[in-house]
Order: structure tokens, then C-alpha cells, then sequence
């Protein structure tokens, strides 16, 4: 969908990206991650067409952004860090006025997209108001809404949660995946657990160079993270742990609890590997009914410190490439995980 | 651009600017129409208004223009603009005909004043050539704001914008009476021309990142200006004399006054909005490079 070649981009002396080379593939969506001046919006600015690189080229939807800009940037959906709005005018005139400058022809197809992408994104109640009159909250939601006008194929967001109450916060998550069943999306955050919830592939960014692309739980993997698998068995302490000592892959396990006939272990697997199924199956085998069994999704943050702190990380410059949406797809218990972690996500900057 | 334009054009009539504006010239024009045209009957209304209160451009052009572009930028919202479907060339023609649309306005109320004077028994002939009056003083107007929209697509500080255009229009204004101030002889001009150059060439040498194609740029100049010295001295003279002519931005409207009708005047007028609004892409489009 997007096709990144060695993209450049420097202001003076600074350079902001640094030989970036990606592809964003239809129908997932991207997270775009890094610590503040990662160069994160001024990617995304260049993906959309509103600052030209020094170097490289982006295409999208197989349009090159320099050669065919209108064709390329018709295909792209765009929220900025800043949402671009006008105070001066309602929040359906503005939502009207975008719709046409993204090329939607007739009156009636612009107002029946505009009514939906105020729906969509919870406008209906201040649909008549003054853009000015409006909360943080409500702005950064008329921005989304924008984005969403015209059916982009991509819609690429910067940082799309900034300055939303927790409960917006969920609510934009809610959206942001839905819109990845029928769109590509990729959007930006410094804040892990938001990648980490809504995101099936992540591109983390570090001094302007990409440092790792892959599924959020395949990054730990590529990076020699051991898996941690928790389970609650029925039976003795020594049995259980015994059992899962046994099974294949499992490197080191611990009894972490023991009390009322229930033994908890925690097991170390190696990298990579999903041993739920064999150590279930290895419990069951030995009498011992399993009552909780749980793996803990890579720990993102074990990854983005090692990646975006040192500069030797930086430097090594070969992204390490992990197993894509195949392993993304085989991690059910990370989707069901995430809305328990949200709350942790608001806060940040730019207020 | 139709899209640019109606929100442009709306979003002066959603605050007081459109109207303010609008006063002030309906207003400045209608007081000289009443006092001159009415009063005492005199049917010249290309000499009596119009030309009478065309420094009213000096205030209400800057102020027209210096949101345009400047806002835009200071809200961000040109990120809006650059990233959806539209070209640049398209952006900018949208925001100057909105602007042209506003200044429409004062011109249709100027326009009826004429009918009235139609009606009160001016000649066909007065009547006519204060029509094509208005349409030089219109045109006269676009131009303006194209220059404006130049100056206000530089910064994103809408009072530095205001000022900018705000002098380049005085300028433009004082540069017939300049012009007579100071009488130039072929050396003046010799000298005056190497300075422009020596700052065309630094500046193409700055842009360039490149010292030899400055040099070679003012090297070349300065021999195309040494040998017109040496031997066609008169032409620098001529040369210099039509650069200020051309910066006289009120000067051809003048052949207008008195019942005339000047073709080159209106391609004056067209030529100068053009190339500003040209000016205007490129520095607009030149910014996604920096």
C-alpha cells in the first residue's frame, strides 16, 4: 500500500529521518513508535505529501508522492499532530468544506459522508456547534473524522490520543481498530501499551532511523526475549512443576504460589515459541486440571528501551525484521489483554 | 479550489472583516461621490471618486490579505490544505479569488452609484467611461492582492504580513514622486544595477549551497552591465527608468481617468497579478523543500 525506499530528510544540518525503508501492507494497522524527536511526525508529513524528502521515494497505492501528488494523496487520510481545523466554522461546515477539498462530488454524497464520519467518530451531538466552542477531546475527533472523508485507503494518524480523557481514549482505540477491518491505518504514538493495543505491526523509530518492524509480540522474540507462560493447575506443588519442567521448549520454571491443593508456576519458554497448548496438554495428561493458563504478551517496553536508549542499537541499523502478521494472527490472548491496560495511556504531551 | 473559495469567501462574512472592509471603501468612495458627484454635479466619476480615493488601497488591501496565507499557517491548517487533492496553484487561485469576490462587493456599490448618475441625466459617454474605470480600478485592486497574498504566504504572523504589504503598496504608490526626486545619469544607474545584481547573485548563491554559481551569475552580469556602459550608456538609463516605471503600480490607471480606455494598462494590471500569484505557488511549494 505504502512503499518506502530510502527516505531522507534533513532540515540544515539536522538530519530528522534517516534511510528509512518500509512497506505497509493493506489492511493492517502500523504503529509508529518512538521516544519525542524520533522524527515520527516529520515521517508522516512525508508520507502525506505536506513536506517533500531530501532523499528517496514513497509511493502509494502505486502513485510516487513527487510525481503524481494529487493521485497519491487522494488515497491518504491524514490527522496531524495539530488537528487542522478552521475555529470560525461549525463542525459541519468544516466536515462539508473538507469533504469537497478531498475531491467528493455532489452535495448530498458529501452530507451523507460527513453525517457518517460524525457518527462514526461520536459527533452527532456538537454538530452544529462552533469548532472553537469545542473541548480538546471533541477537536481531536473532528480531526479523525476529516481523515476519515473522501474513504481513504490509508488514513494515517499523529498521535491520535493526545489529550483525550481515558474513556475517549478507549473510544478512539474502538475506532481506530475498526477502521483497520476496512482500511489501511497507521498511526503514531510515543506510548507503548497504545501500540501495544491496538497495533498488529509496529515500526519503532530512533533517531530517525527505523530500529524494528514487526508484530508487537514477535519483536520480543527477534530480540532473544524468552516467553513467560503463567498457569494455575489443580494438584501438588512439586507435581505440576515437575510437569511443566517437562514439557519441550520450556527452558526454567518457578512455583510462584501454592495453596488450597492449586499450584501456580511460571514458566520461561524459549524465544518465540507458544507452549500454552503443550503445557496445558502436558498438565492434563498428568492429572492435573488446569484452572488458568496465560502468556504475557512481549513486553514492548522491554523492547523499545533496548532499541531507542542506546545509541549502539541505533546504529546497528538493521531492523530487526520479525515474523509478520502470521504471528500476529496466532496471538489471540494479546487482542483480549489490551482494553485492561488502557488507562495508562493518556497524559503525555502536547497539552 | 471551488472548495477553497467558498470557504474562503464565507469566512470573511462569518466575522466583521467582509463587511468592515466593504464599509470602509462603500464609505470612503460614498462621501466623495456625495460631495463631488451629487453635490456639485459633476459627472467624471472615474476622476471625482474613484481616483480620489484610491489610497484607500493602502489600508484596505494589507488587511484583506494578510490572513491569507499567514493563518493558515499559524492554525496549522495549511497541513490540511497541502495533504488533500488539491495543487498548489489551485490553493493559491482559490484564496485570491475569494479575495477578488470581497473586493467585488464595494465595486458593485460603486457600480450603482454610476447608474444613479445615469439616472440623473450623465451622458452615455461619462457614463460609459466611468465603467471602464472601474473595471481598470478593479483590476487595479486584484493586483494588489495578489501582491498581498505574495507577502502574506512569506510569514505566518498576520501583522507582519498587514505591514509588509502595507509598504509595498505605499512604495508602489510614492514611486512616481521617487522617481522625479532623484534624476539618474548612466553611472547612478550602472551602480544601482550591481547592487541588485550582487544581491541576486548572493542570493542565488545561498539558495544554490553553491559559491562558484554565484560568482559565475555575478560575473556574467557585471560584464553584460560593463559593456552596455561602454557602449550603449543610454540603455542602462532607459533600463533603469522602465524598472521603476514597472514598480508604479497606480501610474496606468491614470489612462483611465478622463474618459480613456488603455488596453496595455490592463494587461499591466493582469500581468502583476500574475506573476505574483506565480510567486506565490513556487514559495509555497518551495516550503515542503526547506
Amino acid at each position: 500500500m505504502i512503499e518506502v525506499s530510502h527516505l531522507t530528510k534533513r532540515y540544515g544540518a539536522h538530519l530528522a529521518v534517516d534511510d528509512l525503508t518500509f512497506t505497509v501492507e493493506q489492511g493492517c494497522i502500523y504503529g509508529l513508535l518512538g521516544p519525542n524527536g524520533a522524527g515520527k511526525s516529520t515521517t508522516m508529513n512525508l508520507l502525506t505529501g505536506y513536506i517533500s524528502p531530501t532523499a528517496g521515494t514513497i509511493t502509494v497505492d502505486g502513485h510516487d508522492i513527487l510525481e503524481e501528488p494529487e493521485a497519491a494523496r487522494a488515497c491518504i487520510g491524514y490527522l496531524p499532530e495539530q488537528p487542522p481545523l478552521y475555529p470560525d466554522m461549525t463542525v459541519e461546515e468544516y466536515l462539508l468544506f473538507a469533504a469537497e477539498l478531498k475531491g467528493v462530488r455532489g452535495r448530498a454524497v458529501r452530507r451523507a459522508q460527513a453525517q457518517k464520519a460524525a457518527a462514526r467518530t461520536g459527533l452527532a451531538d456538537v454538530y452544529g456547534r462552533l469548532i472553537r466552542n469545542l473541548s480538546k477531546g471533541y477537536r481531536q475527533r473532528v480531526g479523525v473524522a476529516q481523515a476519515l472523508l473522501g474513504s481513504p485507503k490509508v488514513i494515517i494518524l499523529d498521535e491520535p490520543t493526545v489529550g483525550l480523557d481515558p474513556a475517549q481514549v478507549i473510544e478512539m482505540r474502538r475506532l481506530i481498530r475498526e477502521l483497520g477491518r476496512t482500511h489501511t491505518v497507521l498511526l503514531s504514538s510515543h506510548i507503548l501499551s497504545e501500540v501495544q493495543a491496538v497495533c498488529s505491526q509496529v515500526l519503532i523509530l530512533s533517531h530517525g532511523k527505523l530500529a524494528a518492524l514487526g508484530a508487537p509480540e514477535s519483536l520480543g522474540a527477534a530480540l532473544g526475549r524468552q516467553g513467560v507462560v503463567h498457569v494455575t493447575a489443580l494438584g501438588e506443588g512439586s507435581r505440576v512443576l515437575a510437569t511443566v519442567r517437562g514439557v519441550p521448549g520450556v527452558e526454567n520454571a518457578e512455583l510462584t504460589s501454592q495453596q488450597n491443593g492449586e499450584a501456580s508456576v511460571t514458566a520461561h519458554t524459549a524465544a518465540g515459541a507458544d507452549l500454552r497448548a503443550a503445557i496445558s496438554g502436558a498438565l492434563a495428561a498428568a492429572g492435573c486440571a488446569v484452572l488458568a493458563l496465560t502468556a504475557e504478551a512481549a513486553d514492548l517496553e522491554d523492547v523499545f528501551l533496548q532499541l531507542t536508549e542506546s545509541e549502539a542499537a541505533a546504529d546497528e541499523a538493521e531492523p530487526a525484521q520479525a515474523a509478520g502478521a502470521e504471528a500476529a494472527a496466532k496471538q489471540p490472548g494479546a487482542a483480549q489483554a489490551d482494553d485492561a491496560q488502557t488507562d495508562s495511556a493518556p497524559g503525555g504531551k502536547g497539552e | 479550489m471551488l472548495a477553497i473559495f467558498k470557504r474562503e469567501f464565507r469566512s470573511y462574512f462569518t466575522g466583521m472583516m467582509g463587511p468592515l472592509l466593504t464599509a470602509f471603501l462603500a464609505v470612503g468612495g460614498g462621501l466623495y461621490f456625495y460631495a463631488l458627484n451629487l453635490t456639485n454635479g459633476l459627472t467624471d466619476f472615474g476622476y471625482y471618486t474613484l481616483y480620489r480615493t484610491i489610497i484607500l488601497f493602502i489600508f484596505y488591501v494589507p488587511v484583506l490579505t494578510m490572513r491569507s496565507f499567514a493563518e493558515e499557517r499559524k492554525n496549522r491548517t495549511d497541513q490540511l490544505l497541502l495533504t488533500s487533492p488539491v495543487s498548489v496553484g489551485g490553493i493559491v487561485l482559490g484564496k485570491f479569488f475569494a479575495m477578488c469576490a470581497v473586493f467585488a462587493l464595494p465595486c458593485v456599490l460603486y457600480a450603482g452609484m454610476i447608474l444613479v448618475l445615469w439616472g440623473l441625466g450623465a451622458g452615455a459617454a461619462a457614463v460609459g467611461g466611468a465603467f471602464a474605470c472601474l473595471l481598470c480600478y478593479y483590476l487595479l485592486g486584484c493586483a494588489a492582492i495578489a501582491i498581498g497574498e505574495y507577502i502574506s504566504s512569506l510569514t505566518e504572523n498576520q501583522i507582519i504580513a498587514a505591514v509588509g504589504s502595507l509598504a509595498a503598496i505605499l512604495a508602489a504608490y510614492l514611486m512616481p514622486s521617487l522617481q522625479t526626486l532623484y534624476s539618474t545619469g548612466s553611472t547612478q544607474a550602472l551602480v544601482i544595477f550591481l547592487v541588485v545584481l550582487a544581491a541576486a547573485a548572493a542570493a542565488a548563491g545561498l539558495r544554490s549551497k553553491s559559491f562558484a554559481l554565484g560568482c559565475g551569475v555575478f560575473c556574467a552580469g557585471t560584464l553584460v552591465l560593463g559593456a552596455a556602459f561602454m557602449l550603449r550608456p543610454a540603455w542602462l538609463v532607459t533600463a533603469f527608468s522602465a524598472v521603476l516605471d514597472a514598480l508604479c503600480l497606480f501610474v496606468p490607471f491614470e489612462d483611465f481617468v478622463g474618459l480613456s480606455f488603455s488596453v496595455p494598462a490592463l494587461v499591466y494590471y493582469l500581468t502583476v497579478a500574475a506573476l505574483f500569484l506565480f510567486l506565490t505557488a513556487q514559495g509555497v511549494e518551495k516550503r515542503r523543500w526547506n
